[in-house]
């Protein structure tokens, strides 16, 4: 059984999903191609799993074209660009189709290939072919003369909601069913990311129940359970201090994880004291904020690590499941549900002159009153999505 | 069409129908009537007839083409530059249709407009005064800044009283086919607070449940309609029962799309009236205090809040 990001990898423009714009301008530069002012290269940039070199290929595809294809693993230093990248840029094809060059991944030339960069630069120069580059950072001071030299595309990170549907349209293709809920959670936690998405997709699909299904955050959280491990239960010691150096994640959301499980190991006097240190650690973050004072940071550092430790008396023995901060997503479905509410009084407002603020202030009578007689509904014009709201 | 909307169905349309306002209406009818009306300002509190009373005056200017001829806007939802800059002065800037040789600006609550915006305001109303009126209504005439004052004639709306407030539910009572009785009308009167409008809504929402409007139905509606306090998050801390508390709080300022600083100053003014010892009331309020600081200058309120209940849960447990 192939992976599902290759089954359903898009063959058609059509079947790319959240990208349209930098599909239009791709096209607009291979129209352009051979004129005048055009650039022989374009660099698609951008992170991971939004569609760079899916776009490449179907590309190739939709424009009948030869795709000659190096990525990172293959040897890019000078020697191997000029033995196989150079008779391909200047041979025609074979089957006397165009030819579309595509060099993946191009960060990932390293310092090991030696003389790669310079020689692909000068390729780009004599191609008489369109050259496909892609990128994850194209800020990176080695590829400045790169950047010079092609036009550059920036890919957008896919949003939830087009991801969801892609989640969707893959599952009916799959014959598979997944609560709505679980879905929304993969495309929120995905972060932009849908190879990752379609990857979590066929795990959860594979398993029995996938409504009580948790999944890990991309190689975030491994270490992160081990850290609260370590502070809540361990004693302080110098290793303690500089625990969170070695988890990949921000201090930011690091505090939101101490946050959420404090509780769940501390309480009386740790629980107090534990949260004092929290505060304080959040009242230098503001500090940082309003000041721009950096150094401040070590304070934060320390309450968070060793201080939050240190409340304890004795060393914690016994298993405890620490939770992943929920705080984040309830903010986030409360905005969601807020902004049905905030809709509707809106209409309500415009309608009866008011202000909005005061249609939101006096909702709960507005919306008994809107429920009572469906002709309202029709009088302030909701739609289905409103009307949802308001049963629920 | 006739609105199923109470507040709109039963929306005075006619100056004699406006309840409570006599002398005002006398004098804006007159005015109306000459067809040559100046700026107008309607000051005084909400639901007491500013709105009613624009909205009769432009149906009797302009009758059935008042759509094409009046700008309504809210400024408490827009309350900068703007608003004045694009709406105000696109809308004004052309003719009025008709024989009627000017248009009309409601701008509601315009005591919510910035001192900025006001100013911008000022020069507008004198620049299309050939081809616009405004009406500006507000609930304190103080927060209009004078230039704009001088500019308008100043119409002060009395507060309804009960009588005038029955009157008009009276008549919706008899024509919905509604039985109400003196204790409900009561209570129903307290809730509104004098504000007509709201009182409809209150009349509305109990009738949408039964056609017979008790005290019973008339005071579950209106303390369904109150906000969640913070009292009962401060019980569970007290009660020493830190997960409930903290997941309440987190709950009630979601729902209720309240800020930590009025958490924290509800959490100040409750502290006075929970059952505990006056040394300890003065502890509460000093961690109080301190954390009203902490959010100030801190980053994220709901920890500073959190950091709070965990003190108030140790002081319930009497180790502080």
């Amino acid at each position: 059984m192939s992976p599902w990001v290759e089954r359903h990898r898009p063959k058609y423009f059509s079947e790319v999903k959240g990208q349209d714009e930098a599909i239009y301008k791709i096209r607009r530069f291979l129209e352009e191609f051979n004129s005048e002012k055009s650039k022989k290269a374009i660099v698609l940039h951008g992170s991971p799993g939004i569609g760079k070199t899916t776009i490449a290929h179907v590309i190739a595809k939709e424009t009948d074209s030869e795709l000659f294809e190096l990525n990172a693993s293959d040897f890019r230093d000078k020697k191997r660009l000029e033995e196989i990248l150079k008779p391909a840029i200047e041979q025609k094809s074979l089957l006397n189709k165009n030819k579309i060059i595509l060099v993946d991944e191009v960060d990932g030339i390293s310092s090991t290939d030696r003389g790669g960069l310079p020689e692909l630069l000068s390729l780009i120069e004599t191609s008489t072919f369109p050259i496909l580059i892609t990128a994850n950072d194209i800020w990176d001071s080695k590829l400045s003369p790169l950047r010079k030299k092609s036009e550059l595309i920036q890919l957008k990170e896919i949003d939830y909601k087009t991801i969801k549907d892609v989640l969707i349209w893959i599952l009916r293709k799959e014959k598979h069913f997944i609560d709505n809920e679980v879905l929304t959670k993969i495309a929120i936690q995905a972060k932009g990311d849908l190879r990752a998405a379609i990857n979590d997709l066929q795990t959860i699909s594979e398993m029995q129940d996938s409504s009580k299904v948790t999944f890990d955050e991309r190689n975030k959280e491994v270490d992160i359970f081990n850290a609260m491990k370590l502070i809540f239960k361990g004693r302080a010691t110098e290793s303690t201090l500089k625990l969170f150096d070695s988890v990949n994640m921000s201090i930011d959301e690091i505090i939101l994880w101490i946050e959420e499980n404090i509780p769940m190991e501390y309480s009386g006097k740790e629980l107090a004291r534990a949260y004092e240190l929290l505060s304080k650690t959040d009242l230098f973050k503001g500090r940082i904020y309003k000041q721009q004072y950096w150094r401040f940071l070590v304070y934060e550092n320390i309450f968070l690590s060793y201080g939050i430790s240190s409340v304890k008396k004795n060393a914690k023995t016994g298993f405890t499941t620490y939770k992943r901060p929920t705080r984040i997503l309830k903010i986030w479905m409360n905005n969601q549900r807020t902004a049905k509410k905030k809709s509707i009084a809106i209409k309500y407002a415009e309608y009866c002159h008011i202000a909005q603020k005061r249609a939101m202030k006096e909702f709960p009578i507005i919306k008994q009153i809107i429920n009572s007689n469906p002709s309202i509904s029709k009088e302030l014009k909701l739609d289905n999505e409103e009307l949802e709201y308001l049963r629920g | 069409m006739i609105s199923s909307i109470w507040t709109e169905k039963y929306r005075p349309s006619k100056f004699y129908e406006l309840v409570g306002q006599d002398e005002i209406v006398k004098r804006v009818e007159s005015l109306t009537n000459s067809m040559n009306i100046p700026h107008l300002l309607f000051a005084g509190p909400a639901g007491t007839g500013k709105s009613s009373l624009a909205l009769i005056v432009v149906k009797e200017l302009y009758g059935q083409n008042w759509h094409e001829n009046y700008l309504e806007l809210n400024a408490s939802d827009e309350r900068g530059i703007n608003i004045v800059r694009e709406k105000v002065k696109n809308f004004a800037r052309t003719k009025s249709l008709g024989k009627v040789p000017f248009k009309i600006i409601f701008l509601d609550e315009a005591d919510a407009l910035t001192p900025e915006a006001q100013q911008a305001l000022r020069r507008t109303m004198e620049n299309y005064s050939s081809t616009c009126r405004f009406v500006l209504s507000c609930n304190y005439s103080s927060k209009i800044i004078d230039p704009i004052q001088s500019r308008c004639a100043i119409f002060r709306f009395k507060l309804l009283e009960k009588k005038d407030i029955e009157k008009y539910l009276m008549d919706i009572v008899k024509r919905e086919n509604l039985t109400i009785s003196p204790e409900s009308m009561e209570i129903i009167y307290e809730g509104s607070e004098g504000d007509c409008r709201r009182a409809t809504n209150l009349l509305q929402a109990t009738a949408s449940i039964s056609p017979n409007i008790t005290p019973e139905l008339v005071s579950t509606i209106i303390s369904n309609a109150k906000p969640k306090d913070i009292k009962v998050v401060l019980d569970y801390a007290l009660a020493g029962d830190f997960q409930k508390a903290r997941e309440k709080l987190l709950d009630v300022m979601l729902k209720e799309s309240i800020s930590g600083q009025d958490v924290i100053k509800s959490i100040q003014k409750e502290i006075w009236n929970l059952p505990v010892e006056p040394e300890l009331k003065v502890k509460l309020t000093e961690k109080t205090g301190e954390t009203e600081f902490r959010i100030v200058e801190g980053s994220d309120p709901f920890i500073q809040l959190q950091a709070l209940l965990a003190s108030f849960v140790l002081a319930g447990l009497g180790k502080e």
